[in-house]
């Protein structure tokens, strides 16, 4: 039947948008910017991934491993080298923090994007596939090998990160300054150490979802900017900074995509997500599961 | 008449009552002090009166006409102005267009506007930084330029929203003293403090406001005396001179 | 204030030189370079009254330039309307349009603002992109050119580039330029003052997408064709670059910026390596370091003050590091 073929379908890919989306919003819990060059940790990803399978000849799954390093590398650089201003309520800038984090994460796309392509070239790879089982049949739907064990690797990693939030110290540690970075400050948590985390792990996870996704999208210079738009729209669907939002948020557009692309029009199916975020951003701007701010 | 009808209003924020039911008004060429301890909900009143907050009940009336539910800079250009209780201008623009963003948004002329905001800033000691950028200033003299902001436009009310708190005591005087000067020019003062001293020689009359409500309503040493204004404060013993 | 009357004398200094230009210049291609940096100038200026003076950091100046383009494309190529009637409908459209995404995104800031605008360029280009019956898709638009001659289109387009520039002073030195100021720097204070800040704001955003418009629409007579890659994130990067790299919130700062990067793209191209890796980089360093851009590092020569942001003073300061 279609339409429990697509919605299982598009739980599945959301499961994807999902992992690309939980690093996005915990960066913004704890920092509260959206970070622009999310998109090119997944193609850091992706890129890794592919060259380390194919160049350089690792197995898939040791390359799905540097891949996940590799977002968390570049994650980490950006933050220590570009994020600190942030952390100062004083800054001497003419550009305020919130336009400063705009234009700096926007340039580091533009600037990672541009990179891939002057450094690897305009070319896109395609990734080897990390089983080689062709399909199996779950009774309800008809599966790729390789969809089965990417979404089995992004299914347990999710887990593990929910985990890691709720339950390791360090996971706490961010749960404490996306509260009140001010008062954990004062409770002696290290909040720049705890900034670095969070944007190693949303690096490290959008590198895994490249890596997962590289054998159907391949790896080029801008194959992260859709998956970024996605999460854009999902972080704000299900509000910034709410991990549970974004898994709802994230399943939720998959859906609503797969609905959209073969009911509505397969052509505009993109446009659906971008339409869904300015329509949240209007009506409820802090999503489903996000705070409420108070102004004056 | 009276310049200013606050009538029955209520205001809850998710469960948490901010105001019930506080009634007051404001008569011309008064310069009337609200009080109450913090959370009090002095500053909610403030900002529904000035149209930042919408009261859940109730209405606020200005010179007989109904100002809640209006957009704040309609309720400015009707005569009200305020200061923030966290000092609001705007930094990055020398002291002097501060307060000339003011007097263009009612339309002064601005060879006239530009008089009086000269005056102005002579009168409150910041005439030298007329050309500093606003955001150069110490916390006293941002005070000064807010309520210089205020005072251009030639408002019929002014708001103050804990004027004198930590400022230096030479800033405070200015500014009593610039309360003084404008009252005794005709212009009416609704001051928000809970500084109790700063009232002295400043405000005719008081309003008391407590956990939402409003507890006294009258001259200063009758409220300052008034059992729940003081169990207000201080939880029960003591009394205050 | 001797800071606005230098920047004025240097913007006026700036456009002496431009006119003179083609007299200097004279291969056609160097002089369609000259031009096409023209036509980025009036984009970035417009995005600096919107973003730098305005506070709007809007993702989307090639969205408008976009749809310009494509409005007297489209008039042309299936009404048969000549440019004289294309060029101004594409200001009116893009002034309409402008108005409508301004209210849109009125009470939003910072990474919100940023990413509405951002969808709203996707849609614009998703939308044209698709639309092969009206736009004929990826193929472009074949567009008209104008019967002048390579300098007389750039006399047309530094005519329209003063006009940019003159409506952008005029508007800041008028009260609306304090409004505007006031509004970027704290919004509840304007309201509080009696700003109309919704007016204002959706003023400001249909005016400058307006010029946007009016720049892509002539644009297109020019180079001949209206493609959407006239309206990707990459041409707005390549925008906000420039007025970024040349002086956020200054007068000749984004005609500074526009012209050296058109200039760097050039010889970069030469050499081989991709303009937006380094005007990326650069305006990251910007950002970052010297944070007013080349004029504003030319005013601090020449002894202005620093002006601190809208943060706002007496808020308990946070750990800084």
């Amino acid at each position: 039947m279609l339409f429990l073929d697509l919605t299982i379908n598009g739980l599945l890919t959301g499961t994807f948008y999902v992992l690309i989306a939980i690093g996005l919003t915990l960066v913004f819990g704890v920092l509260k910017v959206v970070n622009f060059a999310h998109g090119e940790f997944y193609m850091a990803g992706a890129y890794a991934y592919v060259l380390l399978a194919l160049r350089a000849g690792w197995s898939p799954w040791a390359a799905l491993g540097g891949a996940c390093a590799a977002g968390a590398v570049l994650a980490m650089v950006t933050e220590r080298l570009l994020m600190r201003p942030l952390y100062a309520t004083y800054t001497t800038w003419k550009v305020p923090k919130d336009e400063y984090a705009v234009l700096v994460t926007f340039g580091l796309s533009l600037f990672l994007m541009n990179l891939a392509t002057q450094v690897i070239g305009p070319q896109s790879y395609r990734g080897p596939s990390l089983v080689q089982i062709p399909r199996v049949d779950l009774g309800v739907a008809l599966i790729s090998g390789q969809r089965l064990a990417a979404l089995g690797v992004a299914a347990l990693v999710l887990a593990g990160t929910v985990a890691f939030i709720r339950w390791t110290p360090w996971g706490r540690e961010i749960q404490a300054v996306a509260q009140n970075r001010f008062g954990a400050s004062l409770a002696g948590i290290d909040t720049g150490r705890a900034s670095l985390v969070v944007f190693a792990l949303g690096g490290g996870l959008a590198g895994l979802a490249g890596a997962l996704l590289a054998p159907l999208y391949q790896a080029y210079p801008q194959v992260g900017a859709l998956p970024a738009a996605k999460a854009f729209v999902i972080v704000v669907l299900g509000g910034m900074g709410s991990v549970v939002g974004s898994i709802v948020g994230g399943l939720l557009l998959g859906v609503l995509e797969a609905w959209g692309a073969a009911y509505v029009s397969y052509a505009y199916q993109h446009v659906f997500g971008f339409l869904l975020l300015i329509l949240v951003l209007l009506l409820r701007p802090w999503g489903l599961f996000g705070e409420r701010a108070r102004e004056v | 008449m009276s310049l200013l009808v606050v009538d029955g209003v209520h205001k809850d924020f998710l469960g948490r009552v901010a105001l019930s039911g506080v009634s007051f008004t404001v008569a011309e060429g008064e310069c009337v002090g609200v009080i109450g301890p913090n959370g009090a909900g002095k500053t909610t009143l403030a900002n529904i009166i000035t149209g930042f907050l919408a009261a859940d009940r109730g209405a606020v009336r200005f010179r007989g006409a109904r100002i809640d539910g209006l957009p704040p800079h309609e309720i400015s250009l009707r005569g009200i102005r305020r200061t923030f209780q966290l000092t609001r201008n705007f930094p990055r623009m020398s002291v002097l267009e501060n307060v000339l963003v003011a007097s263009a948004a009612v339309g002064m002329p601005p060879a006239r506007a530009r008089r009086r905001a000269e005056e102005l800033l002579e009168a409150l000691t910041l005439a030298s930084l007329a050309h500093e950028p606003a955001g150069h200033l110490s916390g006293g003299q941002q005070k000064l330029l807010e309520l210089a902001s205020c005072l251009v436009s030639d408002p019929a009310l002014v708001i103050l929203d804990e004027p004198f708190a930590a400022v230096h005591p030479s800033v405070k005087e200015t500014i009593q003293q610039a309360i003084v000067r404008q009252k005794a020019d005709g212009r009416t003062f609704l001051v928000i403090s809970h500084d109790l001293g700063a009232f002295a020689g400043v405000a005719s009359r008081l309003v008391a406001v407590g956990a939402g409500r409003l507890l006294a309503d009258g001259a200063p040493e009758e409220v300052l005396a008034h059992p729940a204004v003081v169990e207000a404060y201080l939880g029960g013993e003591a009394w205050i001179r | 204030m001797a800071t606005e009357t230098r920047q004025l004398r240097a913007t006026l200094a700036l456009f002496a030189l431009l006119a003179l230009l083609p007299w200097a210049v004279l291969q056609p291609y160097w002089q369609g370079v000259l031009i096409v940096a023209l036509y980025y100038a009036a984009l970035a200026v417009a995005w600096n009254l919107l973003a730098g003076y305005g506070g709007q950091f809007s993702l989307a100046p090639a969205a408008f330039s976009l749809l310009g383009g494509y409005t007297t494309g489209v008039l042309h190529y299936h009404a048969h309307l000549s440019p004289l009637v294309g060029i101004p409908a594409s200001v009116v459209v893009t002034f309409v349009v402008g108005d409508l995404l301004g209210r849109i995104v009125l009470k939003m800031r910072g990474p919100y603002l940023a990413l509405t605008t951002f969808a709203f360029l996707a849609i614009v280009n998703l939308v044209i992109a698709n639309s092969y019956a009206v736009t004929r898709g990826d193929l472009g638009l074949s567009v008209p050119a104008l019967p002048l001659t390579r300098p007389q289109y750039y006399y047309l387009f530094l005519l329209v580039l003063a006009a940019v520039q003159g409506v952008t002073y005029g508007l800041l030195r008028s009260r609306v330029g304090l409004f505007i100021r006031a509004i970027r720097d704290d919004e509840l204070a304007a309201a509080a003052r009696g700003v109309d800040v919704v007016r204002w704001k959706t003023r400001v955003f249909a005016i400058t997408s307006a010029m946007s418009g009016c720049a892509g629409a002539l644009y297109v007579h020019f180079s001949g064709l209206a493609s959407p890659e006239m309206g990707t994130i990459l041409e707005s990067g390549l925008v906000i670059s420039m007025a970024v790299v040349g002086g956020l919130g200054t007068l000749p700062g984004p005609i500074v910026g526009a012209f050296l990067v058109e200039a760097g793209a050039e010889a970069l191209r030469q050499v081989g390596v991709r303009h937006m890796l380094v005007f990326s980089a650069v305006m990251i360093l910007v950002a970052r370091t010297f944070r007013e851009g080349i004029w504003g590092a030319v005013e601090r020569l020449l002894g202005a003050p620093r002006v601190l942001p809208a943060s706002v003073p007496g808020r308990v300061p946070e750990e800084s590091r």
